[in-house]
């Protein structure tokens, strides 16, 4: 299937420094991509730059095989959902209007909201379980409650790519569990998602396939295996890690040492 | 109760309230008017009922000198309060206000300005104008400063704010006493605001701006609720983040400037109005600003009632009033900030 998603050759600056140098990366519909890679790597930048947010210096990035540039904003919103790390928004606002901004790019400034925006709303709140949260202030819910919200928010848009910087680095083991369920049902209802992820093991648990950035450029890509157990890997966290086969061999526990 | 039944009863309040109000300031004053003679007298100029039954005096009272001046107080205070709800979303802090952005003093300056240099002599429009330029310059100059190292916070704000106040209140004394007739009245309607003689053309001139200003900021309620959730989700969620701030700001100068032309300063009721309501309706434009246009509305009618009814002969600055209700109010709600983090 042909990729929905994909950079060629992208280069991104920020300030004077070229924080991605040379990334070819491709998202296929339904797929799941966990993205890892050491602190200032531009996994952030990437994710920014796949989202529009920030312009290739470089090469480019392709929509449905158009360059994001000749994408109108609101045709590219409703595409593309990101979902950052801190949610900012203000703590009075009821989750449920919350999500409902998430319409935005669906209904602009004046349109009403429409039974099908009501439909997307309720649907994104049962997808992430948060239903009877509602009504609720955002100030008054848990970390882990808020990015269900944030996530919510995202689903609204009712994208064909969902990105996630971070998701679950405030969450609970539990809460960690729920949200990564949750991806895996909009994954395979169709929609690609590509998960920035700090926790290794978490990352690969998860994600069917996995890309690590390094300085700024992909340094592999493949199954979570042969990610993790490559040397780029090593080289990359500058650490050793070990697979130990598990179970019937199929899944792995990840070791992790620091080298001499 | 619910959060909607609490919305509508916020809503309801503040349509018994604006009338009692308005009708209040009417028949209250140096010469007292009968409410009931105040109600028949207006029924009776859209001929409806009877003659009126106030003598001619008191049609004159009402008509000429009372009713300019109470639908002044109600634009400038609902204006006032719209621009501050608007700030509140932009500046994503719910103590923005005009008067502390620097907002009013930038109004004065310009409006001050246009005076000395004898525009608003032969333009009637000119110093309105030149309030204008001046609250937008104020705010980009702010907006510039407080964002030069990433997202404002909460002091850097308010301490920008204060310095570029300051800097333009200097410059409208400054002005003020280069003034050949300068008098005191002039420098303590600029500093403290004041309705005093407003009439018809000042009520045509507010109206002129308010009016249409805060129906296109309630326009724009959605892009404000987006752009409240930060720069980035809003810019994700393909809103124009700095057309819409740019466009928000030149249209707060719109409301703004005007006021201050008519009204001189007439601080914190930007910020207590909105504050005050966003417990009771929620932080949604759509919510939020038409009820913060009745609740400052209300703030500022009963505020000039009250700096009116202080003495016989003296009238009480209107600023004044406003700030004795809304600095208390903002050391509160600063200090329920602050400790939240």
């Amino acid at each position: 299937m042909s990729a929905v998603l994909e950079t060629r050759g992208l280069w991104v600056e920020r300030g004077r420094r070229s924080v991605l140098r040379g990334v070819d990366l491709a998202l296929r519909p339904g797929e799941g991509l966990a993205l890892v890679g050491p602190n200032a790597a531009g996994k952030s930048t990437l994710v920014r730059a796949l989202a529009g947010l920030l312009p290739p210096a470089r090469g480019e990035v392709l929509l449905e095989g158009r360059s994001l540039a000749s994408w109108p904003r609101s045709g590219l919103a409703r595409r593309v959902a990101l979902v950052a790390a801190e949610d900012e928004a203000p703590d009075r606002i009821a989750v449920e209007d919350r999500v409902a901004l998430g319409r935005y790019p669906h209904r602009g400034a004046l349109a009403p909201l429409t039974a099908e925006d009501r439909t997307a709303v309720a649907r994104a709140l049962r997808q992430t379980e948060i239903e009877h949260l509602a009504r609720r202030p955002l100030g008054t819910l848990s970390a882990g409650e808020r990015q269900l919200a944030s996530l919510a928010r995202g689903l609204a848009q009712e994208p064909a790519v969902l990105l996630l910087d971070e998701p679950a680095t405030h969450l609970d083991v539990r809460h960690q569990l729920h949200l990564f369920r949750v991806l895996d049902d909009v994954r395979h209802s169709g929609v690609a998602v590509l998960a920035v992820i700090h926790d290794l093991p978490r990352a690969a648990t998860w994600a069917p396939r996995m890309a690590l950035l390094d300085d700024g450029r992909i340094a592999a890509a493949g199954s979570p295996t042969e990610v993790l157990e490559s040397e780029a890997a090593g080289q990359a966290f500058g650490v050793a890690i070990r697979g130990v086969p598990v179970g019937d061999g199929r899944e792995r526990l990840w070791r992790f040492e620091e080298r001499a | 109760m619910s959060e909607r039944d609490r919305r509508l009863l916020a809503f309801a309040a503040l349509a018994v309230a604006l009338p009692l109000a308005l009708l209040a300031a009417l028949s209250l004053g140096s010469v007292p008017l009968p409410a009931g003679g105040v109600v028949r007298s207006a029924l009776a100029r859209l001929g409806l009922g009877g003659p009126t039954p106030l003598p001619e005096m008191g049609e004159v009272i009402l008509w000429s000198v009372r009713l300019p001046r109470v639908l002044i107080a109600a634009l400038v205070g609902g204006g006032l309060a719209v621009v501050g709800a608007a700030l509140q979303s932009l500046f994503r802090n719910p103590l923005a206000d005009a008067g502390l952005l620097g907002v009013g003093p930038g109004a004065a300056l310009g409006a001050v300005l246009a005076v000395n240099l004898g525009w608003a002599q032969q333009r009637f429009l000119a110093m309105p104008l030149a309030a204008c330029g001046g609250a937008l310059l104020a705010l980009l100059l702010i907006y510039a400063i407080a964002h030069a190292g990433g997202r404002p916070t909460l002091s850097g704000l308010l301490l920008t704010g204060l310095a570029v106040g300051a800097l333009a209140a200097a410059g409208t004394s400054v002005l003020l006493v280069a003034v050949e007739e300068f008098r005191v009245r002039t420098v303590l309607f600029w500093l403290a605001g004041g309705l005093e003689g407003r009439g018809y053309e000042h009520l045509a001139l507010a109206a002129g701006f308010v009016l249409p200003g805060a129906v296109a900021l309630l326009l724009l309620a959605r892009p404000l609720d987006v752009l409240s959730l930060g720069e980035e989700e809003a810019a994700a969620l393909s809103l124009p983040v700095h057309g819409v701030r740019i466009l928000v700001f030149g249209l707060c100068a719109l409301v703004a400037g005007p006021v201050t032309a008519v009204a001189g300063a007439v601080p914190f009721v930007g910020l207590v109005a909105p504050h005050a309501l966003r417990a009771l309706v929620g932080p949604l434009g759509r919510h939020l600003l038409p009820a913060s246009f009745l609740a400052g509305a209300v703030l500022v009618v009963v505020a000039d009632l009250a700096a009116r009814s202080f003495g016989q002969y003296v009238e009480l600055p209107l600023g004044s009033v406003t700030a004795f209700v809304g600095a208390p109010y903002f050391l509160l709600a600063l200090r329920g900030q602050e400790g939240r983090g």
